[in-house]
């Protein structure tokens, strides 16, 4: 993959999926805590999250990933998608 | 609190689930404690995340058998209701001015499903006739129509409280004197869609659900209905009913939390439990065992310890749980009128089913899960049956023992 | 049975939102439609394309004054329309939103639930797959999602009921809020209806032949009673009442809107899944019965808020019941739906704007009546001297629910 996936593309996904009014995406700050405080998001956000990750990016999300650490903000939910992103699909480590 | 209403009496029972059609063999396959929990038939889970349930199996269709023309759910309902009609004895005419009150909360989703995809790819035939079954009211309706009953008919649908709301719905139509005799519980029909919104959720155990247990997944869904007959006291008596068991109280709550998790305080759960036992006129001291919600989700299965580790007090380690979904799936909409009928089952042989599963229960959970084998009871006299669902819904229904002259 | 008050009313529609808005809007007598667009392509070709929705200038309505857009993120229209009227219907009973130490409960009743939700679940795993099914979407697509959601919002801690019972569905919920109270259980419930009406929904409902095709001048009227009926308009929205023990409502100074008086539940096992049976002798005989038993005759009754919607067997069936109930010693008729639509629209909050001195235009004139029905819609307001008002709903598929309102 050359091209990681900007973390602004995070937010403008994190903002269209989970509907947020009013929200900017260019207003979310890179460390701010998604869930609980900052944005104020819950589980069931998460999981929408997920789903839209999932299509967005084509890779998958296992049940232990959806925690608060992968999920605890926009630089860290990007950082996921980049290293998921970075092996390419088909080939397993150690191929 | 109950002295002046007439007493609630279960005269008939009817079952169809994973373990087959029948009360027979549901009893059976409670015993024998082994899930009927295998890959789902009527539609390919090979695309979804988990691919298990328990699936309920159709009567086959006889040559002009006008059951043959209704939904899945619709005709699980109906051969639940025939089954307790006729456990119980009763006779076309006095079904007249019965009542029925179910749950359901697919209805006819499975066939809606098919009716879409037909629609999207612009089929001239769509089945539109199928289509009035595709409203949650759909089982409950057919079996007022096919028993010809003209009482109160309402269908409930509340997610996984669906028949339990219908059960307590039933108990105070016939406590107020409405109707004498009604058919009671719930159906449903698993669907696609539904299958793949729980997997939204990751709710769901790739393998058969194992509540209670330290490593539990999620749940097993299920198919299928069970229904109580119920009729008044004075109604039973004068046409000498056995009965077998009592529809003591019911008691329902609402968390007013979150639309899919439990509040961890777990006070909606107790409160319901708490108002169904006041209800019955019974203190928590006197309830022989409980037939859980218990889903196997973590969260739920928390919430619901620490309701009942509240009610009970320290004698929590001497009232045994279960799990009826363990072993046949939750029927969703239909779980609390098949649990009702285990809760009756449970007290007329005084024995509590095991909950699927080898493995220990959570000790951190702090309750006596039947796991193993059937429990026998020495004196059974007050059962409880929990529903918690989505939205924050509880209610409890209580059963007591029929009293033996 | 305690007595039980409705002291509160919220009521959302294709009239707008309000009793005033709805006051009006029977008094002009015809529904205001809007198109449904319909990208997917489910209608057929020349198929009635409108019905009375949510929605002004081509906008959805302005919900906000009741709906904050943070919580109303997630739900669908349905939740929307459910907790707008459940908050309206609180402000208008002069209670706070904030719940304090009486136990709130909540009933309601849908037909359809969230319809569009459902479709959008189910193309979306047609087309990419089931693991791509949406959480939000699942979790707002149950029928009991608007009570959930009024619970939450009320903090509603009491019993939550959702009946799903097709036509009769309104009245059954408030049957059950009315017993819940009554029972002292809970000290206010919020009891109502929501319905969305979808494109999918309506196409359904077009290829059913259930539907009232539009006049040349584009607008809808369904005639209920009508010789030429075709069938009803379908309506979406929101009714909620709060409904209070009579002692609690004058103890706080509340307005009374009505008393509910009596309650009928019964089923016509002659229905069809998706249409109208012929068992009114059966269904008359019921109701007179259940009456008779709470004290009251046919005679009691000053005039009835009929459920005829303008569909050709369940206003037969209406009528059927009401002749079987009357006889020759019929009251004013009112037939409200022809102008709020059926489904989410209802006729209760018809019925009690009318307690509360608003007129309903005749929706079908005398000689557009069905002369084999029997039966013809009253001009004007209640008259002065009606106290007892039958409200009366039949669903196809066989359910039936009546209740007698008494003016306050």
């Amino acid at each position: 993959m050359d091209h990681p996936v900007p973390i602004a593309d995070i937010k403008r996904l994190i903002v269209q999926s989970l509907n947020l009014p009013g929200v900017n995406p260019a207003d979310i700050d890179d460390d701010a805590p998604l869930f609980g405080t900052g944005l104020g998001l819950d589980s069931v956000d998460a999981l929408e999250l997920v789903v839209a990750l999932e299509k967005a990016y084509g890779i998958q999300v296992a049940d232990d990933q959806i925690g608060r650490k992968v999920f605890a903000s926009a630089r860290t939910l990007t950082d996921f998608v980049n290293e998921r992103l970075g092996t390419p699909r088909g080939v397993a480590a150690g191929e | 609190m109950s002295g002046t209403r007439p007493r609630i009496f279960v005269t008939g029972l009817g079952a169809v689930t994973g373990f087959g059609a029948g009360v027979a063999a549901l009893a059976r396959g409670l015993r024998r404690g082994a899930p009927a929990i295998s890959p789902v038939t009527t539609f390919d889970p090979g695309a979804h995340r988990t691919q298990l349930a328990g699936m309920a199996p159709l009567p086959p269709q006889r040559e002009g058998d006008p059951a043959a023309r209704l939904g899945r759910g619709e005709r699980f309902a109906v051969q639940a209701a025939e089954e307790a009609i006729v456990h119980a004895g009763l006779g076309a005419a006095e079904l007249t001015a019965a009542g029925v009150f179910f749950g359901s909360s697919n209805g006819g989703l499975l066939e809606g499903e098919a009716f879409f995809r037909r629609l999207r790819r612009r089929e001239r035939r769509l089945g539109l006739r199928q289509v009035a079954s595709h409203q949650n009211n759909g089982p409950g309706d057919a079996v007022a129509r096919r028993f010809q009953c003209t009482g109160p008919v309402l269908t409930c649908s509340s997610a996984c409280t669906s028949a339990n709301m219908a059960l307590a719905a039933a108990l105070d139509a016939l406590r107020a004197g409405e109707c004498e005799v009604a058919l009671a519980g719930g159906a449903d029909a698993l669907s696609e869609v539904t299958y793949a919104g729980f997997n939204a959720l990751r709710a769901v155990d790739p393998g058969p659900s194992r509540p209670f247990r330290v490593d539990r997944a999620g749940l097993s869904m299920g198919e299928g209905a069970g229904v109580l007959l119920l009729e008044t006291e004075a109604h039973a008596r004068a046409r000498g009913a056995v009965v077998l068991a009592e529809l003591a109280g019911a008691g329902a709550t609402c968390d007013a939390h979150h639309m899919s998790a439990p509040k961890d305080d777990a006070l909606g759960p107790l409160h319901a439990m708490q108002r169904a036992l006041d209800d019955a006129g019974e203190s928590p001291s006197s309830v022989a065992f409980v037939n859980a919600h218990g889903t196997g989700t973590p969260h739920n299965d928390v919430v619901e310890a620490r309701a009942l580790r509240e009610l009970f007090g320290e004698r929590v380690a001497d009232v045994p749980v279960t799990s009826t979904k363990s072993l046949v799936g939750h029927l969703l909409g239909a779980c609390g009128g098949l649990e009702a009928v285990v809760c009756v089952l449970g007290l007329l042989y005084r024995e509590v089913h095991p909950t699927g599963g080898d493995d220990p229960a959570d000790p951190e959970l702090g309750l006596d899960v039947v796991i193993g084998g059937v429990r026998r009871l020495a004196g059974a006299r007050v059962a409880l049956s929990n529903n918690l669902a989505f939205g924050g819904n509880n209610v409890t229904v209580v059963f007591r023992r029929a009293p033996h002259d | 049975m305690t007595t039980v008050v409705i002291t509160g009313l919220g009521t959302i529609g294709g009239f707008g939102a309000g009793s005033e808005a709805l006051a009006a809007a029977l008094a002009r007598g015809v529904a205001e439609v809007s198109e449904l667009r319909d990208p997917a392509g489910y209608r057929d070709a020349g198929a009635v394309n409108a019905a009375a929705l949510c929605r002004r200038n081509g906008e959805d309505l302005d919900l906000s004054p009741w709906l904050d857009p943070g919580r109303a993120r997630r739900m669908s229209a349905p939740s929307r329309f459910a907790v707008a009227a459940a908050r309206m219907a609180l402000r208008d009973a002069g209670l706070p939103v904030e719940r304090g130490p009486a136990t709130r409960a909540v009933a309601m009743a849908t037909t359809f639930g969230a319809g569009v939700f459902t479709e959008r679940l189910l193309c979306e795993f047609l087309d990419s797959g089931p693991r791509t099914a949406s959480p939000f979407l699942f979790t707002d697509c149950v029928a009991s999602a608007p009570a959930g959601q009024i619970a939450i919002d009320l903090q509603a801690t009491g019993p939550n009921v959702t009946v799903v019972q097709r036509e009769a569905g309104p009245l059954l919920a408030l049957i059950e809020g009315a017993r819940e109270v009554a029972s002292g259980r809970s000290d206010v419930v919020l009891a109502g209806h929501v319905d969305e009406i979808g494109t999918l929904v309506h196409a359904v409902l077009g290829k059913l032949g259930a539907l009232c095709a539009p006049d040349e001048d584009g607008m809808i009227r369904p005639r209920p009673f009508g010789r030429t009926r075709r069938g009803f308009l379908a309506g979406e929205g929101s009714t909620v009442v709060v409904l209070e023990r009579v002692a609690d409502a004058r103890a706080r100074g509340a307005r009374v809107l009505a008393k509910i008086i009596a309650h009928a539940r019964a089923f016509d096992p002659t229905a069809p899944r998706a249409d109208w049976g012929r068992g009114g002798a059966v269904l008359a005989s019921m109701l007179r019965a259940r009456l008779a038993r709470l004290g009251l005759t046919p005679g009691d009754l000053d005039a009835v808020v009929s459920g005829a919607s303008g569909s050709v067997r369940g206003d037969s069936l209406e009528a059927e019941v009401l002749r079987g109930l009357f006889g020759a010693n019929m009251p004013p008729v009112f037939a409200p739906k022809a102008v709020t639509g059926e489904y989410g629209g209802g006729n209760l909050a018809a019925a009690l704007v009318l307690l509360g001195g608003a007129s309903c235009a005749q929706v079908t004139a005398p000689d557009m009546l069905d002369p084999a029905l029997g039966i013809a819609l009253h001009d004007g307001g209640l008259p002065a001297r009606a106290r007892r008002v039958l409200v009366s709903s039949l669903a196809s598929g066989g359910a039936a629910a009546w209740v007698v309102l008494e003016k306050p």
